[in-house]
C-alpha cells in the first residue's frame, strides 16, 4: 500500500455547549486520507454526528482543531464558514431542495455558466440523467440518495461527508446504494467520511474504520485490523458480538472458563479484559466435557450456540459455527479457543 | 441563521421584532384590563349588569352556539366528503369553498334581510313561508353561511392527514362504516374541529354589523354602546373585559381539546385512506352538497347587493373610502407578514423570549376588535397625559392630540387584533425549511444571507403571502374597531355600508356592501388555492 496522505486533520476537538439531542465532543483526533473512505462508527450520543457538523463548519469549537492541511477551519478561536470550506455533505434525510427540480439541486453549489452542464453530467455519472427535471417528491428514496451525492460531489470538495446516508432506505436497497456510492466515491477520487451506527456498514464500505465512544475516537485503523485486535471491551463491542471475562495476569497469562490464554506484555497482576469473539470457540462433542449446549439457533448465515458450565446454567456463552453442525441442545461439549479471535485489553 | 453560532445573551432580530409583535398584540389588552381595574366607578355598569347585561350575555351564547353549531355541521360535512369521497368538481371545490370567507357576515346579512323581509322576494315566491333572518337565530345563520371555512379547512386537513388503519381495526372490530366514522374518524378529528369552532365563535362575539343589523344585542354592541353613546372609557373597557373572559373561556376548552389531541395522534405509519369514489345521484349529492353552502354565502348575497346596485347610484365619498379602505387592509397586511415572518425566525432559533413573545401575540386571537381598539384609546390617551405636561413645560404649546394620528391608531388596532393570525402560516411555511437545508446549501457554498433568498424565501414566500393576504381580507371586512378609532369624517367601505344600512338605505348600502367581497375575493382565490395545493413535501421523501 502506498504511503497516505492526510488531507485533513482533527486535533482534540471539543465540543462542550450543545443544544439538546446533540453529542458533545470530549476531545476527539482524526485524520481523513486522500481518496480513502474513513467510516465513523460509534452508538448513538457518541459524538459522531457532532464531528461530522464540525468538520462541515455547521457546528464551531470550543478547543481543538480541525486543519485542511495548513489551513485551519476550526479552532477555538477560528471558525470558517461552512461555505468556504470546500466540503460536500450528504445529509441524512438527504435534504434536497424541496423547491428545485433534481438538476438544479446539483447545480446549487455550482457558479458560472457551464454549471447546468457540470450538473447534468454529474446527473448522467449516478444515471439519473432522465430525472433533471423531476422534483425531489417524485423520486425514490433511493433516486434522493443518488440526487443528493451528484449535488455534494458536483462542486467537487476536498472532503465529503455522508451522515447515515443509507438508514432511510430498505434493506435490499441499502446494500445496493451502498456498493453504488462506494463505487462513485472511488470513481471520483474523493476524499470521504462515512457516519454511520450499523457496524456491519461500516466494516463494508471502509477503506479505514474510526471507531467513536462518548466524545472521543477509541481507535483507528484498517477494518480487520480493528475487528481482530480492539483496544478496549468498548471497542470489541461496537464491532459485534463478543464475550468478555475479566481476569488478573498471572505468569504472563489471564485465566478464563475455557484456560488461561497468552497475555504478554502485561505485567502480573495487571487486570485485564479478555475478549472473545463467537467465531474463536470450536464445540466438539465431548461426553466428559465441562460445558452443554443450553439453545441453538440459525442466524441466517451461521448457528448461534448458546453454551454454559455442565453444572448450573449461568452464564450463557455464544459460539458462532458454520452448517452444519452436528451438536444439539442437551448436548455435552468441550471448548477450544482459537487464539487469532482472542484479545487481552487493559481493564 | 443560527447554525453552528453560539446563542447570545441578546436577541436576535427576528426575537425583537416578535417582542414588537407581542407588544403589539397584548398591550391593548392590558389597558383595557388597567383601565377596567384601576378605573373609577360610576353609576352606568351597575346599572346595566341590573337592565341590559343579561340580554346581552344571553345573546352572545345564543349567537354563538349557533354559529359554531351551524358552521361545524357545513364545515366537518364538507370537509369530510372533500378529503375521503371522490365526484366530479373535488379538487375545485376543495378551494371554492373556502371563498365565503371573503363576505363579511353583516353583507351576508343586508341581502338575506333584504330578500327574505315581509314583502321581500322570497316571501312573495313562497307565499309568506319563508322565515325573515333576524334576531339570534339569523346572525348565527349568517356566521355559520360565512365562517364555515374555518372549520372546513381544519376537517379537511385532518381527515386527509387521518391514517386508515384506525378506521380499518374499527371494521375488523365489528362496527359498520358509520359507527366506525363516528367511533373513530371523527374523534380522531375532533381537536381540529375544536379549534375552527373556537375561531367561529370568537369571529362571532367580535362581529357588530351583523348583530346590530339583524336585532341580537350581543356584548359587542353593549360595547360599542357603552363607548359612543355614555362615553365612557372605564364603562367600555369593563364591558371590554367580560368580552374578553368569554373568548379565553372558549380558547382554553379548545386548548384542553388540543392537549387530548396528543393521546388521539395516530402511531406507526401514515397510510392514507383510498377515497370513496362517488357516482350516479351519490356524486350529484355530493355536489349538490357543495353548491349549496356556496350558493347561500356567496353566490346569492353577492347577487342581490349587485341588483340593488344597480338600481341605485353611487354614494358619494365611496372612492374615497375605497381607497381608505385600501390603503389600510395593504398597510396592516404587510406589517402583520413581516411580524408573523420575524415571529416565526424568532420561533424557529428557539430559546424562552421567541415563545414567550408568540404566546402574547396569540393573545391578539381572543381580542374582538371592539376591545382592541378599547385598548389603544387606553394606550393613547395614557401617553397623552404622559406627555402633554412635560411637552407644555418644554415648549409652551399644546401637544398635538394623539387620537387624531387616526389611521396609526387604526393599523395599531387591527394588527394587535390579526397579526397573530400571520405567525401560525409563516410558521408552518417555515417548518418545511429543516435545519439540514440550512446545512446543505451552506456547505454547498451558499453564504448565510444567500441561503435566505435561495433556499427559505421560494420555499416560504407562498405561506408568508398568504398570510399577509388574510389580513389584508380580515382589515378589509373589519367594522367595530374601525367604528371606534377612525378619524372624523375618515369612511371606510365598512363603515358607509354600515352606515347606510343602519339608515335602512339599504340601496345605496348595496355598492360599498359589494365592493368588499368583490376586492377580497381576489386575495381569497390566493390564499385558498395556496391552502388547498397538495403539500410539496421536503427532501425527506
Amino acid at each position: 500500500m502506498s504511503q497516505t496522505q492526510t488531507v485533513l486533520s482533527v486535533r482534540g476537538a471539543q465540543r462542550r455547549y450543545v443544544k439538546k439531542g446533540q453529542a458533545a465532543l470530549a476531545s476527539a483526533d482524526l485524520d481523513l486520507h486522500a481518496g480513502r473512505i474513513t467510516a465513523l462508527l460509534g452508538p448513538s450520543g457518541s459524538g459522531k454526528s457532532t464531528l461530522l457538523r464540525a468538520i462541515a463548519g455547521l457546528e464551531r469549537l470550543d478547543g481543538g482543531e480541525i486543519a485542511l492541511g495548513d489551513t485551519v477551519w476550526s479552532n477555538a478561536g477560528t471558525h470558517i464558514p461552512p461555505e468556504t470550506r470546500r466540503v460536500g455533505m450528504v445529509f441524512q434525510d438527504y435534504a434536497l431542495f424541496p423547491h428545485l427540480d433534481a438538476l438544479s439541486n446539483v447545480a446549487f453549489g455550482l457558479k458560472g455558466k457551464d454549471a447546468k452542464a457540470i450538473a447534468q453530467a454529474q446527473l448522467e455519472a449516478a444515471e439519473l440523467g432522465h430525472k433533471a427535471k423531476a422534483y425531489p417528491h417524485e423520486l425514490s428514496g433511493g433516486e434522493q440518495q443518488r440526487v443528493a451525492l451528484a449535488r455534494a460531489l458536483a462542486p467537487s470538495p476536498a472532503v465529503i461527508l455522508l451522515d447515515e446516508p443509507f438508514s432511510g432506505l430498505d434493506r435490499r436497497l441499502r446494500h445496493e446504494l451502498r456498493d453504488r456510492t462506494v463505487q462513485t466515491l472511488k470513481a471520483a477520487g474523493a476524499t470521504a467520511m462515512i457516519v454511520t451506527h450499523d457496524a456491519e456498514e461500516a466494516m463494508a464500505v471502509a477503506d479505514e474504520l474510526a471507531l467513536m465512544d462518548a466524545g472521543r475516537v477509541i481507535q483507528t485503523g484498517a477494518p480487520e485490523d480493528v475487528w481482530m485486535r480492539p483496544v478496549s471491551a468498548t471497542a470489541a463491542r461496537l464491532l459485534g458480538d463478543v464475550e468478555i471475562f475479566e481476569a488478573d495476569v498471572t505468569n504472563g497469562r489471564a485465566d478464563t472458563p475455557f484456560g488461561a490464554v497468552d497475555a504478554a506484555g502485561f505485567e502480573d497482576g495487571r487486570p485485564v479484559h479478555v475478549l472473545i469473539r463467537p467465531q474463536a470457540f470450536t464445540l466438539s462433542l465431548d461426553e466428559a466435557g465441562g460445558f452443554a449446549i443450553k439453545r441453538r439457533r440459525s442466524a441466517g448465515t451461521h448457528l448461534v450456540l448458546e453454551f454454559a458450565p455442565a453444572e448450573g446454567d449461568t452464564p450463557h456463552w455464544h459460539a458462532h459455527t458454520a452448517f452444519p453442525s452436528p451438536l444439539h441442545e442437551g448436548d455435552r461439549v468441550s471448548v477450544e479457543l482459537d487464539p487469532a479471535y482472542v484479545t487481552v485489553v487493559k481493564r | 441563521m443560527t447554525a453552528g453560532t453560539h446563542k447570545g445573551f441578546w436577541p436576535d432580530r427576528a426575537t425583537l421584532l416578535a417582542i414588537l409583535a407581542a407588544l403589539v398584540c397584548a398591550a391593548p389588552v392590558f389597558a383595557v384590563a388597567w383601565i377596567a381595574l384601576t378605573g373609577q366607578s360610576d353609576d352606568y355598569l351597575l346599572h346595566l349588569a341590573r337592565t341590559r347585561l343579561p340580554v346581552y350575555l344571553a345573546y352572545s351564547v345564543y349567537v354563538g352556539l349557533v354559529a359554531a353549531g351551524g358552521a361545524a355541521l357545513i364545515g366537518t360535512g364538507l370537509g369530510w366528503l372533500i378529503a375521503r369521497a371522490d365526484f366530479p368538481g373535488r379538487k375545485l371545490f376543495s378551494w371554492v369553498l373556502i371563498l365565503p370567507l371573503a363576505v363579511p357576515a353583516y353583507v351576508a346579512a343586508y341581502a338575506w334581510l333584504d330578500l327574505s323581509q315581509a314583502g321581500g322576494p322570497l316571501q312573495a315566491w313562497t307565499g309568506g313561508l319563508f322565515p325573515t333572518v333576524r334576531g339570534g337565530w339569523g346572525a348565527g345563520l349568517m356566521f355559520a353561511l360565512v365562517l364555515y371555512p374555518y372549520i372546513f379547512l381544519l376537517a379537511r386537513d385532518a381527515f386527509t392527514g387521518q391514517s386508515a388503519d384506525a378506521y380499518n381495526a374499527a371494521r375488523t372490530l365489528g362496527a359498520g362504516p358509520v359507527t366506525a366514522f363516528w367511533r373513530t374518524s371523527l374523534p380522531m378529528a375532533r381537536p381540529a374541529l375544536a379549534a375552527g369552532v373556537a375561531l367561529v365563535m370568537m369571529e362571532s362575539l367580535a362581529d357588530y354589523g351583523t348583530v346590530s343589523y339583524l336585532g341580537a344585542p350581543t356584548l359587542s354592541i353593549g360595547l360599542i354602546r357603552a363607548w359612543s353613546g355614555a362615553g365612557s372609557l372605564v364603562d367600555a373597557a369593563r364591558l371590554s373585559l367580560i368580552l374578553v373572559a368569554i373568548a379565553l373561556v372558549v380558547f382554553s376548552l379548545e386548548r384542553m381539546q388540543r392537549r387530548r389531541a396528543r393521546t388521539t395522534a395516530a402511531s406507526g405509519k401514515h397510510k392514507p385512506a383510498p377515497r370513496l369514489v362517488l357516482t350516479g345521484w351519490q356524486s350529484g349529492l355530493a355536489v349538490l352538497a357543495c353548491l349549496t353552502p356556496l350558493m347561500l354565502g356567496l353566490v346569492i348575497p353577492l347577487a342581490r347587493l349587485a341588483w340593488l346596485a344597480l338600481n341605485e347610484l353611487a354614494a358619494p365619498g365611496l372612492i374615497a373610502a375605497a381607497f381608505h379602505s385600501l390603503t389600510l387592509a395593504s398597510i396592516s397586511a404587510l406589517c402583520a407578514a413581516l411580524l408573523g415572518m420575524a415571529t416565526a425566525y424568532a420561533l424557529r432559533g428557539g430559546g424562552f423570549m421567541a415563545t414567550a413573545s408568540a404566546r402574547a401575540a396569540g393573545l391578539g386571537y381572543a381580542v374582538p376588535g371592539a376591545v382592541a381598539a378599547v385598548g389603544v384609546i387606553a394606550i393613547l390617551s395614557g401617553t397623552q397625559g404622559l406627555i402633554d405636561p412635560a411637552w407644555e413645560a418644554l415648549t409652551g404649546s399644546v401637544f398635538p392630540i394623539l387620537l387624531t394620528g387616526g389611521a396609526a391608531a387604526l393599523i395599531f388596532a387591527y394588527l394587535s387584533r390579526f397579526a397573530a393570525a400571520a405567525i401560525g402560516p409563516s410558521e408552518a411555511a417555515l417548518g418545511r425549511v429543516t435545519p439540514a437545508l440550512d446545512g446543505a446549501a451552506r456547505t454547498l457554498g451558499a453564504s448565510a444571507r444567500e441561503t435566505l433568498w435561495r433556499v427559505h424565501w421560494p420555499l416560504i414566500a407562498a405561506g408568508v403571502c398568504s398570510a399577509g393576504l388574510l389580513v389584508f381580507v380580515e382589515v378589509l371586512k373589519e367594522l367595530p374597531a374601525t367604528m371606534i378609532l377612525r378619524p372624523f369624517n375618515y369612511d371606510t367601505l365598512a363603515i358607509i355600508a354600515h352606515n347606510y344600512a343602519a339608515d335602512e338605505r339599504l340601496g345605496e348600502a348595496a355598492l360599498p356592501s359589494l365592493l368588499i367581497p368583490m376586492v377580497a375575493l381576489i386575495p381569497m382565490i390566493f390564499v385558498a388555492r395556496y391552502l388547498s395545493r397538495t403539500r410539496t413535501p421536503s427532501g425527506t421523501g
